[in-house]
C-alpha cells in the first residue's frame, strides 16, 4: 500500500528536491578556477624547482643520483669536464609529462638541490613545453614556486 | 698441504699462502682496502684484521701466511667495531664529495662505509682542501680524497718499474705526488689509476662524462696492438665512455697501456664519416651504403670481365677480424680469381711463445726492438719477470728503453757498433769465441729462455733464426705491430704477393683496400702515383683517411667496438670481439658478404657460420677454442738470408724507434692520444742539439739522399751521440723510411 503511494505521488524525489533546495542556501565548495586558486598545502608534490647557491648558481652538482632513483625516467643529464677540470652540467632535463610526481629525486638529492615545488598547472598546448630544464628549474625556485 | 679453519669451514691451502687467500677458497668474505692481487702484500690499512685463535693480537689478512691448525675469526663484535672505527678516522679527512667524484658507485671506501655501516662519525671532520692536480694529460690527481694505501706507488713500481709516484713526507703530512712535484715523468699507462680505491687518481678522458650504474659493460679485446688484452667497453646509448681493465679476465692480468686504455675517444670521434663516398670527377659525393654496394660489385665484375680476374687485387689491414680476413681471401681467390692479396704482415715468424712463457722464463733477451711502446703489455710482463729474477733481461736497442731499470745487460749504441754486436751475439750463440760470449753462454746456459724480436725487420730476422738453430729452446716472440697481425696471416692473407710488383707490372687495374691506409704505408709510398692511375679503388675505413681520398669509392665501415669477430694476438690466440656500440656503420664483414654474394659466391651469412668454414678450411684453427685457445703453428721462424746495412750518406745514424703513444696512424684519430703525439718526432741527443743549436719543439729537416722532410725536434737523453731515430709505422715518416730501417742522414736546421 505505501509503496503505491510512494510511486503515486513521487514522495522520493520530492525528499531530494528538498535536499537540493538546502543547498541552494550553503556557501558554494566550486573554485572558480583559474579566477579562483586552491589552497595548496604544504605536503603537495607539484613541478620541481633547483635551489641556487649564495652566488646564485644551482647548487646541482650532476650526480645523476635523481636520474638513478626516478622510477619514471623522466630526468636526463649530460656532463662533462670544463676546461680548466671542472665539473660541468651539459644537460639537465625534466619531462614533466613523464614525471609522477613522486618526489623520490628531491629525496635522492645529496645537495638539497632538487625540490619538489607547489606549481600542479602543466597544462600546455604543446608537448614540447613540458622538457624543462635548468633553467626553468632555477627560475621557478627563484620565483619562489 | 696445511690445514686452517675460517669461520668454522674447513679448507687445506698452500704452506705459503695468506689468510686471505686460505679464506677465498673457504668461500669467506674478508674486507679489504689496501691489498691487491696482483701486488706484494702491503698491510697499510688494517681493514682486514682477523682474530686468530691463541693469539693475542689481531693479524692481516692480507700478509698474515697460514700455519697449520690455525683457527680464524673473521667476524665478530670486537672486529666490527675496530673496522668501523678505522673507516671513521679514514673519514675525518676525507671530502664527502662522492656526488662530484668520479668513483662514487664503484668506490671501495664507499663500499666499507655501507658494509661497516658507518652512518656517522664520531670525530670532528676535518676534510682535506687541496687544489686538484691536472699536470698529467691523462690522470686527475686529487690527493684530498687519498687512502694512502699505496696501490699506485706500489704498481708503478712492481709493474710498471717507472717510479714516477711516491709517498711524500711523513705522518699525518703524507701524500702521494711526484719527485719534487715535478710533472709527471710516466708513460701514462694508467696502471696506477686502475687500482686506487678510491677517486683520488682518476681517468681525464672520462672525467665527469657519466656514473658507473649507467655504463653497460662489454667484454672484448683491444683492437690496436697484438697483445690481445681483455678489456671493458663500458658504453651508454651507442658512445663508448671508457675502457677499462678486469683482474680476472683474459691474458694481460687487467694491465693496459695508454693507447688501450685513453685511446678510446676514436671510436666517438665526430669526424668519423657517415656516409659512402663516390668521387665524381674531382669532388666526392654522398650515397646511400646500399648504391655504394651495388656500384661496388658492378665496377668490380666490369673490370674482371675486361681484364681478367688478375686484373683486381685485394688489400687487407691487420686490424680486420678472422672472419673478415677469411672472407677477403674468400672473394680474392676463390669469387673473383685473383692471386693479389696484399697485406703488409709477414709469415717469417709465427707465434711460439706466451705470456706464461715470459713469467717463466729464466733469461729473455729483447732484440732491437722497444718493446714497452710496440706491445706495452708485453712489456709489463718482460719488467716483472725481469724484476722477480734480478735479472737474466738482456737488451740490444740502439736507446736505452724503459727495460733500462731491470735488465741486467742494456746493449746500446750507434746502429753502426750495435748491428755489429748483435752479429757478434749470434755468432758467439752458434759457438764463436768474441765480445759476447758471457752473454751467450747464460743463453745457452738457460732452461726456459724467450727471444723478443721484431718480425718485420728481414735483418733480425735473420739473427733470430740463427739463434733459434743454436738454441733450440728458446720460445720466440714476435713482436707483430696490430691486433690481428696475425690471424690475418693465418686466414691466407699474406701470401708473399707484393702490391709495389703487382702494381708496377700494370695487370691490376682496380684494388679493393679493405681498412689499410695503404697511403702512408712505408712499403708502398711510392706507389701514390701508381694508383691514381687505376681504373677503380675502393676503400674501406672507420675514418676517411688518405687512403680514402684517392679512391673512388669510400665505405665507411665499423671499429672494433662495433663488431663481433675474433682475434689472433702475438701468441697465437684466439679470442672473441664482442660489439659493445652501433653506429649505424655496416662492418667489412657485412661488405664483403654482399660482395662475394653479388659477384656470385656464396658467403656465410653470419660471423658463427664464418667460423664453421674457418674450422673447416684452417686446418690449424681446427680444434682450437676461439675465446682463449692457442693455435699451433708449423714453425717459429722461417730461415731468412739478410743482413743489416746501413744505407744513404751523413754524418749522422737514423734509424726508426718504435711509434710512443699510437697504434699506426689509426690513433691519431682519439684527440687525446693526439695531445700528447700528434706529429712524428725526431728524437735527438741533447749534445747533438745543442751543436745544431735546436731546442725542443723547433723544426729540423732530415735529408736522406734527395728527401727532405721536415720534423719537430724532441731531445732525447738516451739517444746516444750522432744518431737520430724517427717511429716507424706513422704519418710523415714513411718517405724517409721507405729508404732503409738504417740510415746515414743530414739535419738542416730552419732559419
Ligand atoms: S618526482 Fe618522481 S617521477 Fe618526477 S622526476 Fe622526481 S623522481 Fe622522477
Ligand atoms: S640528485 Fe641533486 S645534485 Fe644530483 S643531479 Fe639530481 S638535482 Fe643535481
Ligand atoms: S700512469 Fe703508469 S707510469 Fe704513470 S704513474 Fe701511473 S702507473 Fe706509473
Ligand atoms: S692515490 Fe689512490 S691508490 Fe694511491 S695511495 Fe691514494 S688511495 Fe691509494
Ligand atoms: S694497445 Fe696493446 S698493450 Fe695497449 S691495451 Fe691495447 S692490446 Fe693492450
Ligand atoms: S687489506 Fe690488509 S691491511 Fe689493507
Amino acid at each position: 500500500m505505501r509503496n503505491i503511494i510512494d510511486t503515486l505521488f513521487f514522495t522520493e524525489i520530492l525528499q531530494g528536491l528538498g535536499i537540493t533546495f538546502k543547498h541552494l542556501f550553503k556557501k558554494p565548495v566550486t573554485l572558480k578556477y583559474p579566477f579562483e586558486k586552491p589552497i595548496i598545502f604544504d605536503r603537495f608534490r607539484g613541478i620541481h624547482y633547483i635551489k641556487t647557491d649564495e652566488k646564485g648558481n644551482p647548487k646541482c652538482v650532476g650526480c645523476y643520483l635523481c636520474q638513478k632513483v626516478c622510477p619514471a625516467e623522466c630526468i636526463s643529464i649530460e656532463t662533462d669536464a670544463g676546461p680548466n677540470g671542472e665539473r660541468l652540467i651539459r644537460k639537465f632535463e625534466i619531462a614533466l609529462d613523464r614525471c609522477i610526481y613522486c618526489g623520490f629525486c628531491e629525496e635522492a638529492c645529496p645537495k638539497d638541490a632538487i625540490h619538489m615545488g607547489r606549481r600542479f598547472d602543466t597544462v600546455d598546448s604543446n608537448r614540447s613545453k613540458y622538457q624543462v630544464n635548468m633553467g626553468y628549474l632555477v627560475k621557478n625556485y627563484k620565483k619562489g614556486e | 698441504m696445511v690445514n686452517v679453519k675460517i669461520d668454522g669451514v674447513d679448507v687445506q691451502v698452500e704452506p705459503n699462502s695468506t689468510i686471505l687467500e686460505a679464506a677465498e677458497k673457504a668461500g669467506v668474505h674478508i674486507p679489504i682496502l689496501c691489498h691487491d692481487k696482483v701486488l706484494k702484500p702491503f698491510g697499510a690499512c688494517r681493514v682486514c684484521l682477523v682474530e686468530v685463535k691463541n693469539n693475542p693480537k689481531l693479524m692481516t689478512a692480507c700478509t698474515t701466511p697460514v700455519m697449520d691448525n690455525m683457527e680464524i675469526t673473521t667476524k665478530n663484535d670486537k672486529l666490527a667495531k675496530i673496522r668501523k672505527t678505522l673507516i671513521e678516522l679514514l673519514l675525518i679527512n676525507h671530502p664527502l664529495d662522492c656526488p662530484v667524484c668520479d668513483k662514487g658507485g664503484e668506490c671501495t671506501l664507499q663500499d666499507l662505509t655501507y658494509e661497516f655501516g658507518v652512518s656517522q662519525v664520531r670525530f670532528d671532520p676535518k676534510p682535506n682542501d687541496t687544489p686538484v692536480d691536472h699536470t698529467n694529460p691523462f690522470i686527475e690527481r686529487d690527493i684530498d680524497r687519498c687512502v694512502l694505501c699505496g696501490r699506485c706507488v706500489r704498481i708503478c713500481d712492481e709493474v710498471v718499474n717507472i717510479q714516477a709516484i711516491s709517498f711524500q713526507n711523513r705522518g699525518t703530512d703524507t701524500i702521494i705526488g711526484t719527485s719534487f712535484n715535478q710533472p709527471w715523468n710516466c708513460e701514462f699507462c694508467g696502471q696506477c689509476m686502475s687500482v686506487c680505491p678510491v677517486g683520488s687518481l682518476n681517468n681525464r678522458v672520462y672525467l665527469f662524462k657519466n656514473r658507473p650504474w649507467n655504463l653497460q659493460k662489454t667484454e672484448s679485446i683491444c683492437g690496436l696492438c697484438s697483445c690481445g688484452c681483455s678489456i671493458l667497453i663500458d658504453s651508454e646509448d651507442n658512445e663508448v665512455f671508457r675502457i677499462k681493465e678486469d683482474y680476472d679476465l683474459g691474458v694481460n692480468k687487467g694491465l693496459l697501456c695508454v693507447k688501450g686504455r685513453f685511446g678510446f675517444e676514436l671510436i666517438n670521434n665526430v669526424k668519423r664519416e657517415k656516409n659512402s663516398k663516390i668521387k665524381v670527377g674531382e669532388e666526392f659525393k654522398n650515397i646511400s651504403i646500399e648504391d655504394a654496394i651495388s656500384t661496388a660489385s658492378k665496377k668490380l665484375a666490369e673490370i674482371k670481365s675486361k681484364y681478367g680476374s688478375d686484373s683486381i687485387g685485394v688489400v687487407v689491414s691487420s686490424r680486420l677480424t678472422n672472419e673478415e680476413a677469411f672472407l677477403a681471401r674468400k672473394l680474392a681467390k676463390d669469387v673473383i680469381g685473383t692471386p693479389y692479396i696484399f697485406s703488409s704482415e709477414t709469415d717469417d715468424a709465427m707465434p711460439e711463445g706466451t705470456y706464461a712463457d715470459i713469467e717463466n722464463a729464466d733469461d729473455i733477451t729483447v732484440l732491437n726492438i722497444d718493446v714497452t711502446e710496440s706491445n706495452p703489455v708485453l712489456g709489463f710482463f718482460i719488467r716483472m719477470t725481469a724484476r722477480k729474477n734480478e735479472g737474466g733481461l738482456r737488451v740490444f736497442y740502439p736507446k736505452m728503453t724503459a727495460l733500462k731499470r731491470v735488465a741486467s745487460e742494456f746493449y746500446t749504441g750507434k746502429p753502426s757498433e750495435l748491428l755489429g754486436l748483435i752479429n757478434d751475439f749470434a755468432d758467439a750463440v752458434e759457438g764463436k769465441s768474441n765480445r759476447c760470449s758471457e752473454a751467450a753462454s747464460k743463453l745457452l746456459a738457460a732452461n726456459s729462455p724467450v727471444l723478443v724480436f721484431n718480425p718485420y725487420s728481414k735483418a733480425d730476422l735473420a739473427v733470430v733464426s740463427r739463434i733459434k738453430k743454436a738454441q733450440p729452446k728458446v720460445k720466440l716472440i714476435p713482436c707483430k705491430l696490430k691486433n690481428n697481425s696475425q690471424g690475418i696471416v693465418d686466414m691466407g692473407c699474406a701470401t708473399g704477393a707484393d702490391l709495389v710488383d703487382g702494381l708496377g707490372r700494370d695487370k691490376i687495374k682496380a684494388l679493393v683496400v679493405l681498412g689499410e691506409n695503404i697511403a702512408v704505408n712505408p712499403g708502398y709510398v711510392n706507389l701514390v702515383g701508381v694508383l691514381s692511375k687505376l681504373e677503380f679503388i675502393l676503400s674501406t675505413d672507420p675514418y676517411f683517411t688518405e687512403t680514402s681520398a684517392i679512391s673512388d669509392l669510400y665505405i665507411p665501415v665499423a671499429t672494433f667496438a662495433e663488431k663481433s669477430g675474433t682475434f689472433t694476438n702475438f701468441e697465437g690466440r684466439v679470442q672473441t670481439v664482442n660489439p659493445a656500440i652501433d653506429k649505424g656503420l655496416i662492418s667489412d664483414f657485412d661488405l664483403l658478404v654482399s660482395l662475394i654474394n653479388s659477384l656470385g659466391g656464396k658467403a656465410p651469412d653470419s660471423v658463427d657460420a664464418a667460423q664453421e668454414l674457418i674450422r673447416k678450411e684452417i686446418s690449424n684453427y681446427s680444434g682450437v677454442d676461439f675465446n682463449g685457445g692457442v693455435v699451433e703453428y708449423p714453425y717459429a721462424v722461417k730461415d731468412v738470408n739478410a743482413r743489416y746495412e746501413i744505407v744513404g750518406s751523413g754524418s749522422y745514424e737514423l734509424y726508426r724507434c718504435s711509434l710512443r703513444f699510437h697504434s699506426g696512424t689509426f690513433t691519431t684519430w682519439s684527440p687525446d692520444l693526439t695531445k700528447v703525439y700528434k706529429e712524428a718526432t725526431i728524437e735527438i741527443n741533447p749534445e747533438d742539439a745543442a751543436d745544431l743549436n735546436l731546442k725542443d719543439g723547433d723544426l729540423v729537416t732530415v735529408k736522406a739522399g734527395e728527401t727532405m722532410k721536415k720534423f719537430y725536434v724532441e731531445i732525447e737523453k738516451y739517444n746516444p751521440r750522432g744518431v737520430v731515430s724517427i717511429p716507424m709505422n706513422y704519418k710523415g715518416t714513411e718517405a724517409i723510411l721507405a729508404k732503409g730501417e738504417y740510415q746515414r742522414v743530414e739535419l738542416i736546421k730552419h732559419a
